[in-house]
């Protein structure tokens, strides 16, 4: 199978899922999250905003920006999940034991496109980060090819810029209204665009929380919450 | 489907191939069934024709199946390692059964439908395999038995090109069941029981009865391509262990040869493929299952595990006959 996205879909099994509290296909632990996530709350204290454009049940991909170390897919997840009441995904897995297997347990996926387009298709909330940057105003790359799980599956493509301090506890997500392709296209143009379309959304949304901008290097040190508690 | 279509099962004397000859007998496009296997079926079967033909008799096999002339042939005798055999008398048995079987099959002008018996071991387990293959990933398998059922599934799909007939394969996930032998169900029901402390990923399992319906459901549709059969969830070799109230032997890596070792003594060897999947997992999408076979798996793999763990480890029947100066 190759990883550029383009898998067969199928219709979405019927079968009885396992109890909530069961592992689920993708080997995600409602346990292991629900452990991890209120250790976690002990470093971050996440604000959550537009979590009501996110779909109730239906399968998104959530875009956020990162910025190096911060782990932003992940505490966006657990935020996500919390506030949806929802299994949410994060792309960026590791597979390699011991951590490939424990980020399994809370809901990672290999940053495959065939991997990314099947949780889609089974109606899962994903969420994946932009490239790492070393200032947090900045957003990285967004990778096409995820991004083209989205559009062969169908699913909503939301932009999310988030900010959190390295010596400090805030966190912050604001969500913005989903994305679409600006021109119909045939080919892989449609991915191309819609990320770019996406990196340029989250950095308005990240100018949207406000913050020191001295314009000097001081701007680079990664002390800001950005808007964070 | 067309009606009076004679089925020929191989494997029918272990659980599953019994379980699959049992309700073939129901299916009304079942004119005739026939089995052939080493050891005789594990249950009644009314109107199942069985042969025991010793591994290796290639002349009887083929003289069997040829004059039967079947028109859907069910392959199920594929020895998991260490289930009933070991590791190289499995491969041998395996490699044996399917050229002849498969071989003879070949030589029936009625033939119609080749169903095979596989396993998710196919996909292997390499680093940066996808987590839940489907059946349009690449097989790659990375343990013995993985290369047998890739063996397999070779020899159908070669024969039924050769000679232009469907040829299915079911990529059964572990099947546990009261009475299979499974070398993880044995494992799992030790006292105490290993498991990888730094990995302890996730697995999904397979009810026999599930498995052996959706043979029939191959059978009956003329499955054509593979398929994937698992039951829905997952469970981790330490929720497992924990669930049935067993010890857990944390294991960090080399112990493992002196854990099984321990384990084959005390007679539960376990297979290579099996430490692959308590170290990497081995999950996989069954989508295809219900869209292609129109059935679905009824139990979950917590379910089964729990149903592992509750069965009896003796059974006690009482005597059909009072014993002299007994009451009855």
């Amino acid at each position: 199978m190759s990883t550029d996205g383009v898998v067969a879909l199928r219709p979405r099994r019927t079968a009885p899922a396992p109890a909530p509290h069961e592992i689920d296909d993708w080997g995600r632990d409602p346990r292991a999250v629900g452990i991890v996530w209120g250790a976690a709350r002990l470093r971050w204290h996440v604000t959550l905003g537009g979590d009501q454009l996110v779909p109730k049940r239906a399968g998104a991909l959530v875009v956020v920006n990162t910025r190096r170390y911060a782990l932003a897919p992940i505490y966006t997840a657990f935020a996500l999940a919390e506030a949806l009441d929802r299994p949410v995904r994060f792309v960026g897995r590791p597979d390699v034991a011991p951590a490939g297997p424990f980020v399994q347990r809370l809901g990672g996926l290999l940053a495959r496109a065939d991997e990314v387009t099947r949780a889609l298709h089974d109606g899962d909330l994903v969420v994946m980060g932009a490239e790492p940057t070393a200032h947090p105003r900045h957003v990285g790359r967004v990778d096409h090819r995820l991004i083209g799980a989205a559009v062969a599956t169908g699913t909503k493509v939301l932009p999310a810029a988030t900010a959190s301090a390295p010596f400090r506890r805030g966190a912050r997500i604001e969500i913005g209204s989903p994305l679409t392709a600006n021109r119909k296209r045939r080919g892989p143009l449609a991915e191309l665009e819609l990320a770019d379309q996406v990196r340029e959304r989250i950095a308005v949304l990240l100018g949207g929380f406000g913050g020191v901008a001295t314009g000097t290097p001081l701007d680079w040190l990664p002390f800001s919450g950005m808007g964070g508690a | 489907m067309a009606t009076g279509r004679r089925v020929l099962v191989s494997g029918m004397g272990g659980e599953l191939g019994s379980l699959v000859a049992s309700l073939l007998e129901d299916e009304p496009w079942v004119e005739a069934l026939e089995g052939i296997d080493a050891d005789p079926p594990r249950r009644h079967l009314r109107r199942a024709v069985f042969h025991r033909v010793v591994p290796g008799q290639h002349d009887r096999i083929v003289d069997l199946i040829t004059r039967f002339d079947p028109h859907v042939v069910v392959h199920i005798a594929v020895w998991e390692p260490y289930s009933r055999a070991n590791p190289d008398q499995a491969r041998y048995l395996t490699d044996d059964a399917a050229t002849s079987v498969l071989g003879a099959a070949a030589e029936c002008p009625s033939l119609e439908s080749i169903v095979v018996r596989s396993g998710l071991e196919i996909y292997g387990r390499r680093r940066g395999a996808p987590t839940r293959p489907d059946e349009d990933d690449r097989a790659d398998p990375t343990s013995g038995y993985g290369e047998m059922v890739a063996g397999i599934e070779d020899t159908a799909n070669r024969l039924a090109q050769r000679i232009g007939v469907a040829a299915g394969a079911l990529r059964l996930a572990t099947v546990i069941g009261p009475h299979v032998p499974s070398p993880l169900g044995r494992l799992l029901r030790m006292p105490a029981v290993p498991f990888s402390v730094l990995a302890d990923p996730p697995f999904a399992l397979l009810r026999e009865r599930d498995a052996a319906a959706a043979f029939v459901a191959a059978a009956r549709v003329r499955l054509d391509g593979p398929v994937n059969v698992v039951a829905p969830g997952a469970m981790t070799a330490l929720r497992a262990i924990r669930r049935g109230r067993r010890i857990p032997v944390p294991m960090v890596g080399p112990e493992w040869r002196f854990a099984a070792q321990i384990a084959y003594l005390a007679g539960a060897p376990i297979p290579e493929h099996v430490v692959e999947m308590f170290h990497r997992g081995r999950l996989a999408d069954g989508s295809r299952l219900p869209q292609v076979l129109g059935i679905e798996p009824q139990w979950t793999t917590s379910e089964i595990i729990d149903d592992l763990y509750s069965w009896p480890s003796i059974i006690h029947r009482p005597a059909r006959v009072p014993a002299p100066g007994m009451v009855a």
